[in-house]
């Protein structure tokens, strides 16, 4: 029989960190393509609730003013798909080295950049999700929660890895303290 | 399907249905036609219907042309505005000096904007010079522009007062594109009646701080805020589609392009 894996501190954590991180990135990707606007059907009504959501994006990444207008596109246009892929991937947990350091850098580049903002006081939509939210103080100490919570995350997911899997490997595991 | 799959779906499941759940819904909202008849049908026993007006208290809107009438020579009492008509979609409250193209178009297009919005001078600057050439010229849309300037920018309203009066005297064209033009150096002084100075010649601009210092134009910017209000118009600019009954409010700015490529989806529209 299987045995489950021991809970604890950091294993709690990592569990955390993906519930939380890999939720909020799927949704964060996906309310930027659909929402604010959610006129889903007929089709040709959807691809312009679609294309609308990300030029609004688009121009809540222009707005501040770190790179140019055709970049700014480039990016609106990738990074909710990106946001998707890589929250699903932390929910699955496959390969979870990879993609929490990912997210980790993703994270840590947001909360950069919104800091930056603040700093300067831009009055800006933040652009976190799909609907307008405007980037206040509140912002940035929301994004440096995610922040640090991605980092310990990764930094636990390290250090597990380092240890034989109880799901993964039991068996090598006791042939191991046999031995 | 793993544990880990099923967990992953079922968080993205929760996440999504309850954002559709608090969002205003997934079909094209109902016209304001028909909104309105509902609002003013009376019950039977002849008495104005009390729930349903409830139900929208926000702009009475007319729906016959004698109603149209009425509340035209209502609107007359608090703005010196121009006559208020109906287009083919049964838009009511449309100040012909703030609209383009012909009234009988397919498609309506109800822009609510904000003359301090950035991305509503995108939305100027780039996509609707192109739409009238395109479409308003050859009598495919009807755009018309409403006012919703918004809480948070300083100048807005004040902006938003120099339009209307300019509409009044038929410059709203000028008036609109060096607003838009000049946002960012406005934006900072707060000299509204500079830049529109810019663009009217001196008899014209007196016409126009009249009617400002008048003070009668603020219902009529009111007017158009509470019928974006209905529309939900939560950010600007919205744009609000009519076509053939249906009406699709958008938020946000919009390519070209992408414009382009709807409009005529929704002309080929059965």
């Amino acid at each position: 029989m299987m045995q489950s894996s021991p809970l604890n501190f950091r294993r709690a954590v990592i569990w955390i960190g993906r519930l939380v991180l890999g939720g909020i990135f799927v949704y964060a990707g996906i309310s930027k393509l659909i929402f604010p606007n959610t006129h889903l059907w007929p089709m040709f009504v959807l691809r312009f609730s679609i294309s609308v959501n990300l030029s609004s994006f688009a121009q809540q990444v222009e707005s501040y003013k770190i790179i140019s207008p055709e970049a700014s596109q480039m990016v609106a246009h990738i990074l909710p798909f990106v946001e998707i892929a890589l929250g699903l991937l932390l929910l699955i947990g496959w390969r979870l080295r990879i993609w929490a350091t990912a997210i980790t850098g993703i994270m840590v580049g947001f909360l950069a950049v919104v800091t930056r903002a603040y700093l300067l006081h831009m009055d800006i939509n933040c652009g976190c999700f799909g609907t307008p939210e405007k980037l206040t103080g509140w912002t940035v100490v929301r994004d440096s929660a995610f922040a640090a919570l991605a980092l310990v995350m990764t930094i636990f997911v390290f250090l597990e890895a380092r240890q034989p899997h109880p799901w993964s490997a039991p068996e090598k595991a006791s042939l191991i303290s046999d031995h | 399907m793993s544990r880990r799959a099923l967990l992953a779906l079922a968080v993205v499941l929760a996440f999504l249905g309850g954002r559709l759940l608090l969002s205003r819904g997934v079909h094209p909202a109902p016209t304001v036609r028909a909104r309105t008849d509902r609002a003013t049908q009376p019950s039977s026993s002849g008495e104005p219907n009390p729930s349903a007006s409830d139900a929208h208290p926000t702009p009475a809107l007319p729906t016959t042309p004698a109603a149209t009438r009425e509340a035209s020579a209502a609107s007359e009492s608090a703005t010196p505005a121009t006559p208020v008509p109906q287009d083919a979609n049964g838009i009511p409250d449309v100040d012909p000096h703030k609209a383009f193209g012909s009234k009988s178009a397919p498609i309506s297009m109800e822009v609510f904007s904000d003359f301090q919005c950035p991305a509503c001078k995108t939305l100027f600057m780039t996509t609707n010079r192109q739409l009238l050439e395109s479409y308003v010229s050859t009598g495919k849309v009807y755009l018309i522009h409403r006012d919703f300037p918004l809480p948070m920018h300083a100048h807005s309203v004040v902006a938003a007062r120099y339009g209307r009066a300019a509409a009044q005297i038929g410059k709203f064209e000028q008036v609109e594109q060096v607003l838009f033009q000049n946002q960012e150096k406005w934006e900072q002084t707060g000299d509204v009646d500079g830049t529109v100075a810019g663009a009217l010649s001196a008899a014209e601009m007196a016409k126009v701080r009249a009617l400002v210092k008048g003070g009668t134009l603020d219902a009529a910017i009111d007017k158009d805020r509470k019928l974006g209000q209905m529309y939900n118009v939560s950010q600007t600019p919205t744009t609000v589609f009519h076509c053939k009954g249906q009406t699709y409010p958008y938020g946000g700015a919009m390519s070209f392009d992408t414009l382009k490529q709807f409009l005529d989806q929704l002309l080929s529209q059965k």
